[in-house]
């Protein structure tokens, strides 16, 4: 601060304005910071491997009482759903604040204090499409951990095409009648309710005849069937529904306006996956303390392989690159002045790049990381084997990576499609 | 990262300018007529006028104060046009170099005449095959008395002073200011094939009274600050170099047509395309950041200045040949500009450091 004379710099409204809000939000990081060291506890603040993960849901159960504690503190507040609004059991944080949140929680190394895909993906798709009673009904429980929910999309017939899903729902008096199978439903085992894509009419063109349906895993006619896979675990399911009766309040946006809501949906699924990397299990070791205790490192720290050491700087470069364009992405909105066609890069550039890190921890861990099960490897080690083979789907789930590309080519770049089938 | 209203507003003026008098074809007409300078004095002249040498010099030394971020989004526009002008060399490295290692004297008996545009200065950091962060290829051999050869001096023949990093008789490190005209300077000019103008600059045993040393008191920092600076300037010009040129190639792929249909049309050319903006994306990012970096407080400038012209030189060499490549025969003729945009790459990606030197440093900064 320079002082000119006796004349104190004029500050104009607008540098006011900025600069009651950064004290303000300075103000909210010291409360939150103490709040957070008063209410996480410390085994909460440690990288969360999966058994640990805290999922809610009817058949909810804390893997601690340490994990109760945490996520009950967070549940009171709105902190699982930081940005919802309170009256639907949010934090009703704004856009700056949900990410000082974030940012000193990262900082404190907390937990998630809830794991739900009705957390990360109906809900903000609610926020825009559900009727005021349907987020009554829905949001509050999502926040609240108290359903778990799964996604119903693709189908074993439509995957990259997801439109052409045929799984049928027929109009039948106040209820729809479901039949069909839905293919990568996430833990649907263990979920309480399902969001699903649904054909209301087969009569027009694949987009125009689809309908967005919520509905209660309970339900007779529903079953799920877990689907092995390389990584040795069984994230995924296959779910049938047999004449299932759904009421028609469970329809969200317009019948057959369907689309609309998985875009919008999809969005933030995918927005989701490009930062997957944050929520999934950590290995203990930063990348490059792997690359120490693998490799020979010399006096002072620098690694003894030069080929190694730049193949690491040049994926911890990138990282930090996707890190700036994220940042760039939330100024721009923040500003008003979005670049639309930056939100279509994230996914397949953050999950590229989540494999590409795997393939290198993979590589350096050499015959230690050549196993999933066997008793000779330790159990971390086993642990990246697993991640490794789980991260294969990052780039296929959500959208693969091949349509995202036709999207940032079409939407981003303006060139045609041949067919114009995406 | 987003510009506020006056520095869009000075970007759109001089993006408008270097589109009228400094476009491409001015590049070219330069490069068929060799002129000593490699650039276009009243084109120069014009754009001092306009304010851009004071750009981010602070307000009291006469200059704007108008942040690095405004600059980059300038030098940005330079890049669209492949304009030659002493951007990087007067008002980046040479401007700065004084303001960070000038005594306040100094500061004040020579920077009015680089704001004016007065004088061309420029700085020699190269003095082998590759960048190094500024090197010892010029010492002072005995007390007063200079020798060494620097190469690839950005305007050097057409510099009416040069600033040189040296090692002193006591192996500090000292940066020396000299006329160019100055008896014993050897100056050498030449051409490399981005169609601008640098030189080789050789001493032999030349006496310092004909110069001067900047008395600045942080010799180390002020060199170090200026060359990420610099970086990170030239960066910005390379990442607009790369958008223009991915949507000319994109606008050919888009007009082109063969098998009875526009080439933008097969999806193996929409992925390259779409990978490429990717990468242009990241770039400007790493860019962005950077800038604002300077703007607020340089916490960890380098690592962001390395971050930043590694990701600009691997995002512009490979949107240049992936443009020959889908520009097809046309691709590899004069007439098309996309050679130019090639051959700019490969010169930008040496000065101030290939992406194998950042990289290093990088991890070097990392702690590994």
């Amino acid at each position: 601060m320079s002082i000119q004379g006796l004349t104190p710099t004029p500050v104009s409204l607008q540098q006011y304005q900025t600069m009651t809000e950064a004290h303000d939000l300075e103000q909210f990081r010291l409360q939150l910071r103490s709040w957070l060291e008063a209410n996480c506890p410390p085994s909460q603040r440690k990288a969360v491997v999966q058994s640990e993960q805290i999922w809610g849901g009817r058949q909810r159960q804390f893997p601690s009482e340490d994990a109760r504690a945490w996520f009950e503190a967070c549940r009171d507040r709105g902190y699982t759903a930081p940005d919802w609004p309170a009256e639907y059991g949010g934090g009703g944080l704004s856009d700056d604040e949900a990410r000082v949140l974030k940012k000193e929680m990262k900082q404190l190394g907390c937990r998630p204090p809830l794991y739900d895909q009705g957390l990360w993906m109906l809900g903000p798709a609610l926020l825009v499409y559900g009727t005021e009673e349907q987020k009554r009904e829905h949001l509050t429980a999502i926040a609240r951990g108290e359903i778990r929910w799964a996604q119903g999309y693709s189908e074993p017939g439509a995957g990259s095409d997801l439109a052409s899903l045929k799984t049928r729902a027929e109009d039948d008096g106040d209820c729809f009648v479901v039949n069909g199978t839905k293919i990568w439903t996430t833990k649907a085992d263990e979920a309480d309710w399902i969001f699903c894509l649904v054909r209301t009419n087969d009569q027009v063109p694949k987009q125009q005849g689809i309908s967005f349906l919520l509905i209660d895993m309970e339900s007779e006619g529903v079953s799920t069937s877990p689907i092995p896979l390389i990584s040795g675990e069984s994230e995924f399911c296959q779910t049938f529904f047999d004449n299932v009766r759904v009421p028609k309040k469970n329809l969200i946006g317009e019948l057959h306006g369907g689309w609309a809501v998985a875009k919008e949906l999809l969005k933030h699924e995918r927005k989701m996956m490009a930062t997957v990397g944050e929520m999934a299990e950590k290995p203990n070791l930063s990348l490059v303390d792997l690359a120490r205790q693998c490799v020979a490192a010399e006096e002072g720290g620098a690694l003894g392989s030069s080929v190694l050491r730049d193949r690491i700087a040049r994926h911890l470069m990138r990282e930090q690159a996707i890190e700036r364009l994220a940042e760039r992405i939330f100024i721009q909105g923040k500003a008003g002045q979005s670049d639309a066609r930056l939100p279509l890069l994230m996914k397949y550039l953050g999950t590229s790049e989540i494999q590409a890190k795997d393939e290198l921890v993979l590589e350096l861990l050499g015959v230690e990381g050549l196993s999933m099960d066997d008793p000779s490897i330790s159990e971390s080690n086993r642990k990246i084997v697993k991640q490794w083979a789980f991260d294969k789907a990052l780039t296929i789930a959500g959208g693969t990576s091949e349509i995202q590309l036709n999207i940032i080519a079409k939407r981003a770049l303006g060139m045609p499609s041949a067919g114009d089938k995406s | 990262m987003i510009l506020n209203e006056e520095q869009q507003l000075f970007h759109d003026a001089m993006a408008n300018f270097f589109s009228e008098h400094a476009s491409i074809d001015a590049l070219r007409r330069l490069r068929e007529e060799p002129s000593k300078t490699g650039f276009d004095r009243e084109v120069w002249a014009n754009l001092v006028e306009l304010g851009l040498a004071g750009i981010v010099v602070p307000e009291e030394h006469g200059g704007l104060s108008f942040g690095w971020l405004g600059l980059g989004a300038i030098a940005g526009a330079s890049g669209r046009h492949l304009s030659p002008t002493p951007l990087l060399s007067h008002i980046v490295l040479a401007q700065e170099l004084l303001l960070n290692c000038g005594s306040a004297e100094q500061v004040a008996s020579h920077l009015p005449a680089l704001l004016s545009g007065g004088e061309v200065w420029t700085v020699a950091i190269d003095g082998g095959r590759f960048f190094q962060g500024g090197d010892d290829s010029v010492n002072e051999v005995a007390e007063g008395r200079l020798t060494g050869r620097k190469v690839l001096v950005p305007e050097g023949e057409a510099a009416d002073y040069l600033l040189l990093p040296v090692r002193r008789t006591d192996s500090r490190l000292g940066v020396f200011a000299v006329p160019a005209e100055a008896e014993g300077v050897h100056i050498e000019a030449t051409r490399m094939m981005d169609g601008r103008q640098y030189a080789n600059i050789s001493f032999e045993e030349f006496d310092t009274s004909d110069g001067e040393w900047l008395e600045g008191n942080s010799l180390e920092r002020g060199w170090e600050l200026t060359l990420n600076r610099a970086m990170i300037v030239l960066a910005a010009e390379m990442t607009g170099s790369a958008r223009e040129l991915l949507e000319r190639t994109v606008q050919f792929l888009s007009e082109r047509e063969q098998f009875g249909v526009k080439l933008a049309t097969f999806q193996a050319l929409q992925h390259r395309c779409a990978k490429l903006y990717g990468e242009l994306e990241l770039a400007e990012s790493a860019v962005l950041g950077a800038l604002s970096a300077i703007d607020h407080g340089e916490s960890e400038i380098a690592a962001k200045a390395s971050l930043a012209k590694a990701m600009a030189n691997d995002c512009f060499t490979l949107v240049s040949s992936e443009a020959v490549q889908l520009h097809g025969g046309m691709g590899v003729t004069d007439e098309m500009d996309v050679g130019l945009f090639l051959k700019r790459s490969r010169v930008a990606n040496q000065l101030l450091g290939t992406s194998d030197w950042h990289r290093n440093r990088f991890a070097g900064l990392a702690g590994f």
